[in-house]
């Protein structure tokens, strides 16, 4: 198993703004609480930077992880946790290419 | 794995062992002479095989029937679709999955094709098609993403739905089709599933989505679907003749 990068495109669904602040806040906190566990099991976390004004999403994240398995993993908890419900996206996962810096 | 959407009466849920769909829509690539030879052609047949050999198997038929056929199979969609083929591989796991493509690209793929390659674990099983075993010489790729209206919709909204595509689903399989279950991408791609159909004829694919129509899956669907013809994969990557 070789360690991948993971691409995240996100933007809130629309039914998103209609929440309260409240349910908001603890939707991020479950959401921040997988992506905890995700950083204990091995992966970091490269940022995650605005770019809505490239394009239609509203971020990208980008997280190295120690295996695409490890990539599904940290997927598979946000999505159980309502997170693609409440935000489109899209993904990507890639090696590094053999020999780069 | 948590499923996306719970089982049906059509779709039971699967134990995966970690196994990982590689699917992919293909286009060839206009090349100059030389640059796609038989060099290039010996060298991805010869990873093809060493895949195989890694447990990988090489066809939507072999989803079905593991020993069926050890010849990779595609089926030919250059007739209806931008891409010239789409096709369906089954890896060991994910990281395996992964690091095929990169191979399969390295050793002159990438010359050959423009692809989307979409990887991701099975959560349903195969669904046998009723009747005789026919020749199903057709093949049919969906990908498809749950949409905002989906996503706003409450549990007994969407299970409602899921039974009413349910009758569709029954529809396709008493057309005939085998349905290779349905295997999850949204890890890393912006489709969420994949549903890979083996069919009779061109005529059942297009009854089909009549029926799905009219169950109105496609009020909480976005997708893209591709049609095409059973061909071996061998057709494709042979050199271009001089």
């Amino acid at each position: 198993m070789s360690e991948c990068i993971w691409i995240h495109y996100a933007r809130p669904r629309p039914h998103w703004y209609g929440l309260d602040a409240a349910t908001q806040t603890a939707h991020e906190k479950t959401w921040a609480t997988a992506a905890d566990a995700s950083l204990a099991a091995g992966g970091s976390r490269l940022g995650r930077y605005h770019i809505r004004g490239q394009q239609d999403f509203e971020t990208v994240e980008i997280w190295r992880f120690p295996s695409a398995e490890a990539a599904f993993e940290h997927w598979s908890a946000l999505t159980a946790a309502a997170y693609g419900e409440l935000n489109a996206f899209a993904n990507n996962v890639g090696l590094s290419i053999e020999g780069s810096p | 794995m948590t499923l996306l959407t719970e089982a049906t009466d059509v779709f039971a849920a699967a134990e995966t062992g970690g196994r990982c769909l590689v699917a992919f829509a293909a286009k060839r690539q206009p090349l100059a002479r030389g640059v796609f030879g038989t060099d290039q052609a010996r060298r991805l047949k010869t990873i093809l095989q060493a895949l195989q050999a890694d447990g990988w198997l090489m066809s939507v038929r072999a989803m079905f029937e593991p020993n069926a056929s050890a010849e990779p199979y595609v089926f030919d969609t250059g007739f209806a679709h931008d891409a010239d083929m789409v096709g369906a591989f089954e890896a060991p796991s994910l990281s395996a999955a992964l690091a095929g493509t990169v191979r399969l690209e390295q050793a002159g793929w990438a010359r050959r094709f423009a692809t989307e390659w979409l990887l991701g674990p099975r959560e349903f099983s195969t669904v046998q098609g009723r009747g005789a075993q026919t020749d199903h010489s057709w093949g049919f790729l969906a990908l498809w993403e749950w949409n905002d209206a989906w996503s706003a919709a409450t549990k007994a909204e969407r299970r409602a739905y899921d039974e009413e595509c349910d009758i569709a689903f029954k529809g396709d399989v008493a057309l005939g089709i085998n349905i290779a279950g349905r295997h999850r991408l949204d890890w890393a791609s912006c489709w969420h599933h994949a549903g890979l159909w083996e069919a009779p004829s061109l005529n059942s694919v297009d009854v089909a989505m009549q029926g799905h129509e009219a169950a109105a899956d496609f009020k909480f669907t976005t997708s893209r679907h591709y049609v095409g013809r059973l061909r071996p994969l061998a057709d494709f990557i042979e050199p271009d003749a001089d």
